[in-house]
Order: structure tokens, then C-alpha cells, then sequence
């Protein structure tokens, strides 16, 4: 505790003739023993929800370089690039052993009471979804989605025991041996709406940024489809769009569904525009001029 | 693949959508009910306004049995809150009633420290303060839970509402002076300075809770100032003859 100087040998020096009362000493009356006992609980209460937020903002990092990562893809198709793929497992070991880590703090009336906290699982939500969709042109389920989150934390609780080359092996490393009624006990953390509605929201963004880039070193817009007949990547924009605009107007938090809307139409209309440019002045193209071969661009593993 | 799978699974929109709806409806019901609620306790609050011209001898006949009526509508409002929300997450709704059942809270303390809603193990006495599960008791919901999910009163919800009272103390003190009573303005003092001094064992963070505790020291000094114009010319009961 600091309140006192110390001499050059490190002995607390004492102040002559100023004797200052006790630190914390507390006037005691009636009411103490209730505010104490108060006090105990908003404590737990407090520090609960500073583990929360701690593993929350880790979380919320690895989803950020997992999203960086999946930005270095240049197509879609059913296997990503192997370095890349390794990246994002890792990534998600760690991101399994945090969920893990603070499933138990969040069960029951908990899940909901710190949702605040918990804004990690929307950034999660749109790494997740923006993999999925980079692998199959499709937008993974909320139900889906839930389960994988789930088993992440599961996966996690299982890990922390364990070896961690388990973790490392990657491509979610089958836990399968675990009893499967041990695994149902095992606390775990699902999704709220808002935590997976915000987090493709996210998803039209990450989209866009991945149709931008592909569409200028390839010269075309993504599709899974190699024949170019199928549909592209401004096609699933407009169609999550329209998804967006049809689903009724959520009454509680409408300033935030109604901000993350507009960033959605803005990214919809840039890739109409990258369309637009792509078919206008696609034929100016020089004579000669190639497409990079994908993925030639990226220089290794980066870090 | 891409051409058989279509991007948005067709059951997903729906599924979605009538969540929001469904969710939509209870918002619905629930302001009716909120509103219920705060009318109660607007009526109650305004029943409590007069104990600033109502003299100390006068409140079991004329001030209690009006105001504990107001209490009594009360509880009746938030047993219908709590049987339409206890089917609901509590967390996921609750900051929708927070402030009326905090202003609800207020009124019983406010009451009770008024000598009012007696029972008959305790009989009411000025300067009586309720716990947290007395409160929940004079409610008839449980308080801060922890183990399910259903209505309660939180521990925010009991200080939040305690908070509340602090600053109609500290005018009731002036204008009980004002009423001739200047014993009930000591005992005013008396209290705020223990609550003042027990708001400060809480550790709190810097949110909601402690904005409001941080408004206790000025009706500390307001109180304290009461106090003081009286020993300064002796009118304090007890205190006189020295």
C-alpha cells in the first residue's frame, strides 16, 4: 500500500507527531452489514464480468485475423488454400479454449445478463459465416452456426486437458472418443439472434471487400461456379440484401439494425458498381492482358 | 454445386422473421403492462409528495392508509409484470421495467421508513429500513436469483431504488423543521449519514449506480445543513437544556 515515504534503505518513514487514522477504516452502524454482504455479491457480479469481457476482446481479435486471413483468399471453392486453412484453425483452437474458459460463467440466466460483454461471438459469427460462404457460396444457418459454436467451446473444454497437439493437428481434430453424454454436460455457449443476425450483417462487408479484390486481379466476379453461367458474388449481395430489407424491423434495438442496414446497402451498391466497371470497360482491357493466376499474389504465410 | 444450393436456406427467413415478430408481440404486451405499472406508481409517488406538509401525528391516520393503498396497487402491477415475464429470459427484457420497479422499490422504502406497511411481527416505526428480501416479500417475487431465469428483483434494482429516497429525505428534513418537527429532521440526518457511509463499502464501477451514489453527498450536506441552523439556536430536542 503507498500512504507512507520511504528513506534511502527502503524503511517506511514515519511522520512526527501526525498519526493518520487506519486506511478503510469504516464507521460501522446499522446498515454495514447489509452493504457488505451487498457488496460481496456486486463483486462476483463485477469480476464475472471482467473475465468475461477480457476473453471476450481476445476473442474478438483472433475472429479480426481470422477475417485477414480469409481476405488473402482469391476464389471461391470447396477447400481453401492449405496455409490459410492452418492459419484459421489455430486461430480457432485458441478462440475454442477462451469459449471454453467462460462457458461456465454464462449459463442459465447468465447467457443473456452479460451479453454485453459477450459482442465477441458477432465477430466471431461473421468470421464463421464469411468461411463457410468462402467454401460453399452459401449462408450457413443460424441453427448450424449454433452448433459449431458450441462445439468449439466443447472442443475447447476438452483441449485444456489434454495435449494441445490435439489443437494443433487441426481441421477440428476429432474429439469423437469422448462420450457423447459427457460431452452434453460439458458448459457451453450458444447464439442469440442478434449475435448471428448482426454478425452476417458484418458478413455483406467482408464480401464486399473479397468481391473488390478478386474482381481486379481476376478480372471477373467470384463464383464457385468455374463456367461463369452460375450465379456471382454481387448476385448472393443483392439476394442477402433483400433478406435484410424484407425481415421486419426488430423493435428493441432499432438505431443499431437500422445503422448496420445502410452500411449494408452501401456495400451492395459498391459491388453493383465493381459490376458495372467490370462489364464496361472489362473489354478496353489491353491485348495480352491476363488475369494473376490466383492466389500467385500472396506472398506465403504472412508473420 | 453452387446452381442446387441456393445462398439463403428458404426455411432460414422465416425462421427468423417470426422470432422478431413473436418478439415484437411481447414488446407489445409488455409496455402495456409497464405502463399499468408506472401509473401506480406515479399515483403512489404523488400520495408520498405530501408527507412535506403533513405533520409527523398525522401520518398514521391521514398519510399511511392512502399511500399504502397506492402500495397496494402497486404490488398487484408488478404481480402481473412478474407472471407475464417470468416466462420470459429476464435479462433479455427486464432494462423495459428496470425504472418502474426501481420507482416502485422507492415507494416501499419511502413507506415503510415512514412507519407504514406494518405486519404483525413488525410493527411499522419511523426510520424502519427494508432489506432486499423484504422488499421481494412485500412484492411477492423473489430477488436476485441466480440459479433460473425468471422475474426478480436485482440487488441494482433494491440500491438504484434506495438511492431514490436519499433526496426526499433530505427535503423531508427541511420541511419537517418547517412543521415544527425538528426531532424527525435528526433522525433524517441520522440515517442519510449511514446510508452515505454504507454506499461507501460497495465497490462500484463506474456505471449507472454510481453516478446516482455519487448525488448522496449533496443531500448529506443539505440535511447536514438542517442539523446545523438547529444546534446553532438550540432547537434540538434533547440538546436544549445544555
Amino acid at each position: 500500500m503507498s500512504g507512507f515515504k520511504r528513506d534511502r534503505q527502503g524503511n517506511a518513514k514515519r511522520q512526527e507527531g501526525f498519526s493518520k487514522p487506519a486506511p478503510k477504516q469504516i464507521v460501522r452502524n446499522a446498515l454495514t452489514p447489509m452493504f457488505e454482504s451487498l457488496r460481496d455479491e456486486l463483486d462476483a457480479h463485477h469480476d464475472r464480468r471482467d473475465r468475461i469481457g477480457k476473453a471476450s476482446r481476445d476473442i474478438t481479435a483472433l475472429s479480426k485475423k481470422i477475417i485477414f486471413s480469409l481476405q488473402r483468399v482469391r476464389e471461391i471453392y470447396e477447400r481453401l488454400p492449405e496455409d490459410i486453412q492452418k492459419e484459421v484453425d489455430t486461430r480457432l483452437a485458441e478462440i475454442a479454449k477462451l469459449l471454453a474458459s467462460i462457458a461456465p460463467e454464462v449459463q442459465g440466466i447468465n447467457r443473456l445478463r452479460y451479453a454485453r460483454s459477450l459482442v465477441c461471438l458477432e465477430e466471431l459469427v461473421e468470421a464463421l459465416t464469411f468461411h463457410h460462404y468462402l467454401k460453399t457460396q452459401t449462408l450457413i444457418t443460424q441453427d448450424s452456426l449454433t452448433a459449431i459454436i458450441e462445439d468449439l467451446a466443447r472442443q475447447g473444454f476438452v483441449a485444456e486437458d489434454e495435449i494441445m497437439a490435439n489443437a494443433e493437428a487441426g481441421e477440428g481434430a476429432p474429439n469423437e472418443q469422448q462420450a457423447s453424454d459427457q460431452q452434453n454436460k460439458i458448459p457451453t455457449i450458444g447464439l442469440t439472434d442478434n449475435d448471428y443476425l448482426y454478425g452476417v450483417f458484418d458478413l455483406t462487408g467482408e464480401m464486399m471487400r473479397f468481391a473488390t479484390t478478386t474482381s481486379a486481379l481476376s478480372g471477373k466476379m467470384a463464383s464457385s461456379d468455374a463456367t461463369g453461367s452460375g450465379r456471382d458474388i454481387v448476385r448472393d449481395m443483392h439476394e442477402l440484401g433483400t433478406f435484410f430489407e424484407t425481415l421486419p424491423l426488430r423493435a428493441g434495438n432499432r438505431s443499431t439494425w437500422e445503422k448496420k442496414l445502410e452500411v449494408t446497402r452501401q456495400s451492395v451498391q459498391k459491388v453493383e458498381k465493381l459490376e458495372y466497371d467490370l462489364m464496361v470497360r472489362g473489354s478496353e482491357r489491353p491485348k495480352g492482358w491476363v488475369p494473376d493466376p490466383s492466389s500467385a499474389d500472396q506472398p506465403g504465410s504472412p508473420e | 454445386m453452387s446452381k442446387s444450393k441456393p445462398l439463403i436456406d428458404p426455411s432460414l427467413f422465416d425462421q427468423l422473421r417470426i422470432k422478431i415478430e413473436e418478439d415484437t408481440a411481447i414488446r407489445k404486451d409488455l409496455d402495456k403492462i409497464i405502463d399499468d405499472l408506472t401509473q401506480h406508481v406515479a399515483y403512489t409517488q404523488g400520495l408520498l409528495s405530501r408527507i412535506h406538509s403533513t405533520p409527523r401525528s398525522k401520518y398514521p391516520d391521514v398519510l399511511l392508509p392512502m399511500v399504502e393503498e397506492g402500495v397496494r396497487r402497486e404490488t398487484e402491477g408488478v404481480k402481473v409484470l412478474g407472471e407475464f415475464a417470468g416466462k420470459l429470459s429476464y435479462y433479455k427484457y427486464c432494462y423495459r421495467w428496470n425504472r418502474a420497479v426501481q420507482d416502485a422499490i422507492s415507494t416501499v422504502l419511502l413507506t415503510t421508513w415512514l412507519g407504514g406497511l406494518g405486519t404483525e411481527e413488525r410493527k411499522g416505526e419511523v426510520g424502519k429500513l427494508l432489506g432486499l428480501e423484504e422488499v421481494g416479500a412485500v412484492f411477492g417475487v423473489p430477488v436476485n436469483l441466480k440459479d433460473r431465469d425468471a422475474f426478480h428483483i436485482t440487488i441494482e434494482d433494491y440500491l438504484l431504488g434506495l438511492v431514490n429516497i436519499v433526496d426526499e429525505l433530505a427535503r423531508l428534513a427541511m420541511n419537517s423543521v418547517t412543521l415544527g418537527d425538528t426531532e424527525m429532521a435528526v433522525k433524517i440526518s441520522g440515517f442519510v449519514k449511514d446510508l452515505h457511509a454504507g454506499f461507501q463499502v460497495l465497490n462500484l464501477k463506474n456505471d449507472i449506480l454510481r453516478k446516482r451514489v455519487d448525488s448522496i453527498k449533496y443531500s448529506v450536506k443539505k440535511v447536514e445543513d438542517v442539523v446545523y441552523d438547529l444546534s446553532l439556536r438550540n432547537l434540538i430536542p434533547g440538546r436544549m437544556e445544555e
